[in-house]
């Protein structure tokens, strides 16, 4: 028997699990793809090295940017941590902090942060960034209404918005996982991540084309601290997002379901094990789909809204 | 109803395999080219199938099996062989007329199909039959896809992609009768098949005669009157 962790020790191992962990997929991804497509590829801790490069450089900022250019990333990734806090990350029961905000609260200091980086990529006045900004909040006002859509099958599904509920409602039968419902949902919420998380068909995440550049374009003038704040934000938000598609909709085994130190050490093994494994899968798409027009990201997001409206359907209407 | 009730893994199965059938009809509908459609459309009798057999292992209906072999060989590899052909007959990599044959955008076209989708569960759903064999949700599901189906024969302008339309309105028929009638007598369900075929050679003569008359398989070309 191992010594019971304190629960404020889990809760906060909760934000230290995701803000350690978050470069190193980044580095796994990009090393699984770099093998896909017959490149050695960088480091596994690549990510860290530039992370730690760019913490000692200096930071310049454009003429005529304000306080808020500075500001914004320090708040931004204040906000990617607090969203760990609100979600099963490690644990099947809810830590006292857990609930603060539901699935929508989540929600909002996702879209907060990704607001900010935005406005202060149009206080800078560089143009790219500006560009980046703009498709930025446009594409995330055509994947909005489908987060909308798979909240409502979380709703509908389980009588709350709760993350820990939906998880625990998966979690109880095997019909739970084989309804339409749940499925759909799930496809729609992994297409918006790819879509949020800058990822083949919707951009190509290391690509230096300009033109093509969606969140990639938005911190082209920040530098030094403030843009490896920035990339630590973008890595942030997404293993968030997988953590969140893999405890709370595909996969919400293996988390802790007392305070053992061992079974949250065991927790904190199997999430990065289910983030490598959708890493895998995304990094598998990266290297066998073309990159989609920046028109036709419209059509993906389409896509992705048909399978969160009918999971709806099935459910509200066919009683599915 | 009580929302955290699942309807067991039998019934959630057999929604899915006809949740995966709506589906592919939308796919077929935002899908430009025939050759893509014809694709959907085989993966979409197959599925039928796959359902065929599932109900017949679960509820002990050895008839189904017999079914489903039927409709594979006729509606997997038989209807998508006799369309490629007609079509590769018309001397094009990819038949003439069919590509961009949309009344309306993709967007839109997807989200008014979205709309009947909703009327067709609504209204299948409201009838209220329940079956011994398969879920009730199952049928309106069948129920979106015949309105999905009828969209997509009326959005698109080409005699091609309105045969493949009416080819997946037969296969949500197909649905709706394993729903409210899996232990009909085999005889009848082949029957049914065979009007399949019927249907098959009179798009058939309709495609040819059609590419014959206008070079092109656009039904746009019939608007005008002529004397």
């Amino acid at each position: 028997m191992s010594a019971a962790l304190p629960i404020l020790v889990i809760q906060l191992l909760q934000v230290l699990t995701v803000a350690v962990a978050a470069p190193g997929l980044t580095g796994v991804i990009a090393r699984m793809e770099a093998r896909l497509q017959g490149r050695a590829g960088p480091r596994l801790l690549q990510p860290y090295y530039d992370l730690a490069k760019l913490f000692r450089k200096e930071a310049l900022a454009p003429e005529g940017a304000g306080w808020f250019f500075l500001a914004a990333p320090v708040v931004a990734v204040a906000a990617y941590l607090t969203v760990p806090l609100l979600i099963p990350v490690l644990t099947t029961y809810g830590l006292p902090l857990g609930y603060m905000g539901d699935i929508l609260g989540g929600g909002f200091m996702l879209s907060l942060a990704s607001f900010l980086v935005a406005a202060a990529a149009l206080e800078s006045g560089g143009p790219y960034a500006q560009l980046g900004s703009s498709r930025a909040k446009t594409f995330s006002a055509i994947t909005e209404p489908v987060v909308l859509f798979v909240v409502f099958t979380v709703a509908l599904l389980t009588g709350t918005d709760l993350p820990y509920a939906l998880a625990a409602t998966v979690r109880s039968s095997a019909g739970q996982i084989v309804r339409p419902a749940h499925l759909l949902a799930s496809a729609a919420l992994f297409m918006v991540i790819l879509a949020e998380t800058g990822r083949i068909p919707v951009e190509t995440h290391t690509g230096t084309n300009e033109f093509g550049m969606i969140d990639e374009a938005r911190p082209f003038e920040h530098s030094g601290p403030y843009f490896a704040l920035l990339k630590w934000g973008s890595e942030l938000k997404q293993l968030i997002l997988y953590t969140i598609l893999a405890n709370v909709f595909l996969a919400p085994w293996g988390l802790a379901s007392t305070q053992q130190a061992t079974s949250v050490l065991l927790a904190i093994v199997a999430l990065l094990a289910k983030a490598t494994a959708i890493g895998a899968v995304v990094a598998v798409i990266d290297s066998s789909f073309a990159k989609l027009r920046l028109f036709k990201i419209t059509e993906f997001v389409a896509g992705a809204f048909l399978l969160a409206v009918l999971g709806v359907f099935t459910l509200y209407l066919g009683g599915g | 109803m009580d929302p955290v009730h699942a309807p067991g893994v039998y019934q959630g199965a057999a929604n899915v395999i006809a949740t995966l059938m709506l589906v592919l009809e939308f796919g077929m509908l935002r899908q430009a080219l025939i050759r893509d459609q014809i694709r959907l459309y085989a993966a979409q009798s197959a599925l039928i199938s796959v359902l065929a057999i599932v109900i017949a292992a679960d509820r002990g209906l050895p008839d189904l099996y017999a079914l489903a072999a039927l409709s594979a060989a006729l509606k997997v590899v038989a209807v998508p062989l006799v369309v490629r052909r007609l079509l590769g007959r018309t001397g094009h990599d990819e038949a003439p007329g069919v590509a961009g044959s949309y009344t309306f955008g993709v967007a839109n076209t997807v989200l008014g199909s979205i709309g009947l989708a909703a009327l067709g569960y609504f209204c299948f759903g409201a009838l209220g039959i329940h079956s011994p064999v398969a879920p009730a949700a199952a049928l309106a599901i069948a129920g979106a896809m015949v309105l999905v189906a009828f969209g997509l024969m009326i959005v698109r302008r080409d005699v091609a992609s309105q045969a493949v339309g009416f080819f997946s309105l037969e296969n949500a028929i197909s649905l709706a009768a394993l729903v409210v009638a899996a232990g009909l007598p085999l005889i009848l369900e082949t029957a049914f098949l065979f009007d399949l075929l019927v249907a098959v050679v009179v798009f058939a003569m309709l495609m040819r005669a059609h590419h014959a008359r206008t070079e092109s398989l656009s039904t746009a070309d019939l608007t005008r009157l002529r004397g």
